[in-house]
């Protein structure tokens, strides 16, 4: 019995697929058209966080050392910084080392001046935070630490940079938010037509007494190919775009574009859309149905 | 088999009465028209045999066991054992005559065997043997209710019923049918038929059931339409 069941499920959502095959290809046309939309807004979305992300890691803090603090202090300072809950690094730049890099940034203007006797730069601690949006307060706390000149971070541009980024991805995810609940409606009701087109067939099912679930299993099944269609199909049309894409930056020289790799994309695409897909597939078809097996 | 007691029905609280005060027993192998005009309740009878609907009050048996308290799962269970023929006949269009015979015995979990024997000598019985592989939506009004008919009977039921099975025929079709009801009978399968179809019963002579506005108003045994008509 379980067997011939099994066959007959199986048998049924191929029948099924092909004997309504312009409605389920309609379905599954509006699972891929819907995915894809989503997709492409989250390729958008992945990056530009990458892209803000990326700038939000080069934000530090420079914090200029007194030249009149004693050894102590200076030490203690360090240890101070280095133990510091929100600082994930911590590096000494000495006051050659900083006239070395502005040597290296001027050129030659620089030259014949005796660094080593008349050197007017403060030795320094560079310190990267754990989260780029801590820089300010953190900052404000270590201006206050004995054996501290001045501290630095780039103060009118980073709470700028962090307003920016902060709008960019709200809107991101409210965009990404809409986007889905649009895909979750349009899914459930084009399959929901699909099942309604059928309501005959469930209704004959029931009078000559099968059960729910032996009604239910193939349309279920077909939800289910339907929607990993509708999501497979997108996910390959985004893989090319979004290859031939980072091909094109590449070949332009736009370098400030720093996209991810597209094996990781992919790899983030499949795991938010293939689920979404066919879930949404087998779920559209088990509310679709549930109104029509109550025979 | 059918035992209604003080069965009343209505559709909405506080409505009419589809069906009111309802009593009858019918026994095993008994063929039994249902009569009464348009809106009498015939069909609300036959839907509440098949647990399609819940009596509102009173009691009804079907096999011995109140429907009412039948769950929900057990329905097809209670389905199978009784074949259905409409007057829409209600088949898979699409399909073939033997789908649509075979279908019925997949969900009762018959071997592939034992469909594969069933389905042609069902067929034969109703004199489509040659139709097996015709879609339904080629055969005449008369061959789909032979195609009804043939599925109704397969899973071997006690019980068949059937709700206005001529009414879409012609009166030729009409006779072939009924007698086709009548042979199932005479092999102790129980046949409840609703019906208007006054040339039919009063030419079957068999029990009538008489409703009227939703109230049994006569019961006899080799009775005939015109009687309360």
């Amino acid at each position: 019995m379980f067997i011939s069941g099994m066959i007959h499920i199986l048998g049924e959502t191929f029948k099924g697929l092909f004997r309504n095959r312009w409605m389920c290809l309609t379905s599954t046309g509006v699972v891929m058209v819907t995915l894809l939309m989503l997709g492409l807004f989250m390729l958008v979305n992945m990056n530009i966080s990458h892209i803000t992300d990326t700038v939000k890691e080069q934000v530090e803090i420079v914090v200029y050392i007194d030249d009149q603090a004693d050894e102590a202090t200076v030490s203690d300072l360090r240890q101070r910084l280095s133990g510091h809950h929100a600082v994930a690094e911590v590096f000494y730049v000495s006051s050659e080392e900083h006239m070395n890099r502005l040597q290296r940034q001027l050129g030659g203007i620089l030259e014949g001046y005796d660094t080593a006797l008349e050197n007017p730069l403060l030795a320094s601690y560079e310190i990267k935070t754990k989260i780029p949006e801590s820089v300010v307060g953190l900052a404000q706390e270590i201006e206050a630490y004995p054996g501290v000149s001045e501290v630095f971070y780039g103060q009118g541009y980073v709470e700028n940079l962090f307003a920016v980024t902060g709008v960019i991805q709200i809107v991101g995810l409210a965009l990404m938010a809409g986007l889905s609940i649009t895909a979750v409606f349009l899914i459930s009701h084009t399959i929901k037509l699909t099942v309604m087109m059928r309501k005959r067939e469930i209704a004959i099912m029931k009078y000559v007494g099968a059960t729910n679930w032996f009604i239910r299993w193939p349309f279920l099944l077909e939800g289910l190919l339907m929607g990993f269609a509708g999501a497979i199909l997108p996910m390959a049309a985004l893989y090319y775009i979004y290859q031939y894409s980072v091909e094109w930056i590449a070949v332009n020289n736009l370098i400030f574009l720093s996209l991810l790799p597209v094996q990781l994309v992919v790899i983030e695409l499949a795991k938010y859309l293939v689920p979404l897909g066919t879930g949404l597939g087998v779920l559209g078809s088990a509310f679709s149905m549930g109104r029509f097996l109550r025979v | 088999m059918v035992e209604a007691q003080n069965m009343c029905m209505k559709y909405e609280k506080g409505g009419r009465y589809a069906l009111e005060n309802i009593n009858f027993f019918i026994d095993r192998g008994e063929f039994v028209f249902f009569v009464g005009s348009s809106g009498a309740g015939k069909s609300t009878l036959l839907k509440l045999i098949i647990r399609e609907l819940k009596p509102s009050d009173g009691v009804l048996k079907v096999f011995n066991r109140n429907v009412a308290r039948l769950p929900r799962h057990r329905l097809p269970y209670l389905r199978r054992n009784i074949g259905m023929v409409f007057q829409d006949f209600r088949l898979m269009e699409e399909r073939t005559a033997y789908d649509n015979v075979a279908f019925a015995m997949i969900v009762t979990g018959a071997s592939r065997r034992e469909i594969r024997k069933r389905v042609p000598h069902v067929l034969g019985l109703v004199g489509l043997q040659d139709k097996e592989k015709a879609r339904i939506c080629d055969l005449s009004g008369g061959e789909q209710q032979r195609v009804g008919l043939a599925r109704a009977i397969a899973n071997r039921p006690a019980m068949i019923i059937a709700d206005e099975p001529t009414g879409n025929l012609d009166p030729g079709t009409t006779l072939d049918i009924m007698n086709l009801l009548r042979s199932i009978n005479m092999r102790g399968t129980t046949v409840l038929v609703a019906t208007h179809n006054r040339d039919i019963v009063d030419r079957f002579k068999k029990r009538v059931i008489y409703l009227d506005n939703g109230k049994l108003v006569g019961d006899e045994q080799k009775g005939i339409y015109t009687h309360v008509h």
